[in-house]
């Protein structure tokens, strides 16, 4: 791996009582790179992704995310922190259903001072990226599955994240519209140099990464 | 705190947010129903001293003669001291004091009521001078009397007629409808009370059992401050002695009889009652709302948010639902007080305030004051009300806020 690293895990274990879900990873992501951590379901991938991107605190082990060491930051420094350098795209989506898809997409923007009007500014140019600029007004409910997830992948773009964590991103899309989802996250990835860590059990999706890495048990086996 | 997420999502979740102002609005309701009931039975209960334009009334009971003739007074009505009628005036406390005199004269063929009133006084019987129907009011000095007019109608006692009560001739000057006036101290002839006075002191009857000084009267009206009503009636029982009959709006509050009117224990602990089940009711439901929301959330927390700005947005809209619900208890209240204020309650009139011979007719018969109870939602309460219903969103919103913004979004972010 040549450019410098945007995300290192040194070690990382991660217990549920006397369940080991992940146990002792380390691995390294660098700057613009889209990298698939692949393995059949309950081998701890989500569990890892969430240690790496700040949601979870280890067990053991350290996460250095964007030259921050953030496995000892508190509950409101790793929120601040992820909100200015991390974007989640959800299997599910994940979209206030109440919001419509322009707001969801400035939901990161909404504690933040500014306008209402500059946050609908921000939010409809990625919309519009995302071929959704006649949608902006609508509710999640009246969206189809892949129009949803680009929403959402706009919403990952609204902070200009140095990395997006995603999982399993088309897992809930029918395989055309899983494609285009991935077209966008390639484009994302080679075009704006944003780095992708992206957890799917589908070896057929990690083609599209630089690398791949296997988990399987808790354990990176290659 | 990010006003448009809170209308949107109050907008687009109408059974969650209908379900919370409801429930909240009802608690709001029944706490300015109760306590505009208690207020309106306490206003209702200073009506039949209010009409006499006082806040005390004060009568002394005393013995019969053995032989009813002539002038006498009744046994709930003898006589109170000219110095025991300036130390209650000297009393501290004490606005204004008026005075009566009342009589039952028996003469030969005929049974009086008569009532000695003063000729100008704001305070006491002498308010009737706005109840004269025909003719005039008394005139200082001057022997003369006004006469009820139903009373007048029944003995055919026309104006300008000369009657004769306990031997003495008084010309009437004028009628007078007690229908419209107090219910205390009502008489079949008003005299000016220095006539009243000579003839209770000419009374070898009435001075056998209680001796009398023109000057004395068996009537006093107290005009007192508001706070210090009840203290100033223990102090007039104790000058009077323990024969002393000390009405206050109080005692007339007792007579009616509701639970309202008992005591202010059962509104505040029925107020209290329904501050609990308001929250209650808030806590409940915003509960289950936002427990229906964890994934949200979670989400709000990924994306960057703070457990602060969790926390205030959700107490936001808590605050929100709650001053709607405030007001819509509130509109509630006030219909319901509306409806409420045409309800009648009649006020009795003990006996002893406005004796009558029990062997006249209609003699014993129970005197009310009816009147439509005064139902309203003072501003005053209004205002607490959606303060209080503000203050309950604040706190539900703050605790359930600060429980929910602990989670941990990767616990509820997990794909299924």
């Amino acid at each position: 791996m040549s450019k410098s690293p945007i995300l290192s895990g040194t070690d990382l274990s991660k217990k549920y009582g006397a369940l080991e879900v992940v146990k002792g990873v380390s691995l390294t992501i660098g700057a613009g790179e889209f990298v698939c951590l692949v393995g059949k379901s309950g081998c701890g991938k989500t569990t890892l992704l969430s240690l790496l991107s700040g949601l979870e605190k280890p067990t053991k082990g350290h996460v250095i995310l964007n030259g921050k060491e953030i496995d000892g930051a508190s509950e409101d420094e790793l929120a601040l922190f992820r909100r200015e350098n991390v974007g989640f795209i959800f299997q599910s989506f994940n979209l206030i259903p109440t919001l419509s898809a322009w707001e969801n997409v400035a939901l990161p923007l909404f504690p933040l001072k500014m306008t209402n009007e500059e946050r609908r500014k921000r939010a409809t140019e990625l919309l519009d990226k995302m071929e959704l600029g006649h949608r902006i007004e609508h509710l999640p409910s009246a969206l189809s599955g892949g129009e949803k997830q680009r929403v959402a992948i706009a919403r990952a773009l609204i902070n200009h994240p140095k990395i997006i964590f995603a999982d399993e991103p088309t897992g809930n899309l029918d395989s055309s519209t899983g494609e285009a989802i991935m077209d966008i996250l390639n484009r994302l990835h080679r075009d704006e140099g944003v780095a992708i860590l992206m957890v799917t059990h589908e070896v057929e999706l990690a083609k599209a990464a630089n690398r791949f890495i296997r988990m399987k048990d808790g354990e990176v086996v290659s | 705190m990010n006003l448009r997420y809170i209308t949107k999502e109050l907008y687009y979740q109408k059974r969650r947010t209908l379900t919370s102002i409801l429930g909240l609005s009802i608690g709001i309701a029944l706490l300015i129903i109760l306590n505009a009931l208690s207020l309106a039975y306490r206003q209702a209960a200073h009506v039949p001293l209010k009409e006499i334009g006082a806040d005390i009334t004060v009568q002394r009971s005393g013995d019969v003669p053995k032989e009813l003739t002539g002038p006498v007074f009744p046994c709930s009505a003898v006589t109170i001291r000219k110095e025991e009628v300036e130390k209650i005036q000297k009393l501290p406390g004490v606005r204004g004091i008026g005075t009566g005199l009342l009589l039952w004269v028996f003469d030969p063929n005929r049974a009086w009521i008569v009532l000695g009133i003063e000729k100008e006084n704001s305070i006491g019987p002498s308010l009737l001078r706005s109840s004269v129907t025909e003719g005039r009011f008394l005139e200082d000095g001057k022997p003369e009397a006004l006469v009820e007019q139903a009373y007048a109608r029944q003995f055919g006692i026309r104006l300008n007629d000369t009657i004769s009560v306990a031997d003495k001739k008084f010309p009437v000057v004028g009628f007078v409808d007690a229908s419209r006036a107090a219910k205390i101290a009502v008489a079949n002839v008003y005299l000016p009370i220095t006539e009243a006075q000579n003839l209770a002191a000419s009374s070898r009857q009435l001075q056998s059992v209680s001796p009398f000084e023109p000057g004395d009267v068996n009537l006093v009206f107290v005009k007192a401050d508001q706070e210090k009503i009840s203290d100033l009636a223990a102090t007039m029982k104790e000058i009077l002695g323990k024969k002393a009959t000390v009405a206050t709006p109080d005692s007339f509050l007792k007579l009616l009889g509701s639970l309202f009117a008992l005591s202010d224990k059962f509104t505040l602990a029925a107020s209290l009652i329904a501050i609990i089940v308001a929250i209650l009711i808030a806590f409940k439901t915003m509960a289950g709302n936002i427990a229906e929301r964890a994934r949200e959330i979670g989400v709000l927390k990924a994306v960057g948010w703070t457990n602060r700005n969790v926390v205030s947005q959700l107490m936001s809209e808590a605050v929100i639902q709650c001053f709607m619900a405030g007001i819509l208890g509130l509109v509630i209240g006030l219909v319901t007080a509306y409806g409420l204020s045409f309800m009648k309650v009649n006020i009795p009139i003990p006996w002893e305030m406005s004796p009558t011979p029990h062997f006249l007719p209609g003699g014993g018969d129970q005197i009310f004051k009816t009147l439509r109870l005064p139902v309203h939602v003072p501003l005053t309460l209004a205002i607490f009300a959606i303060l209080l219903s503000i203050i309950i969103g604040g706190m539900t919103g703050g605790l359930l806020g600060r429980h929910i913004s602990k989670i941990k979004p990767s616990e509820v972010l997990r794909h299924e």
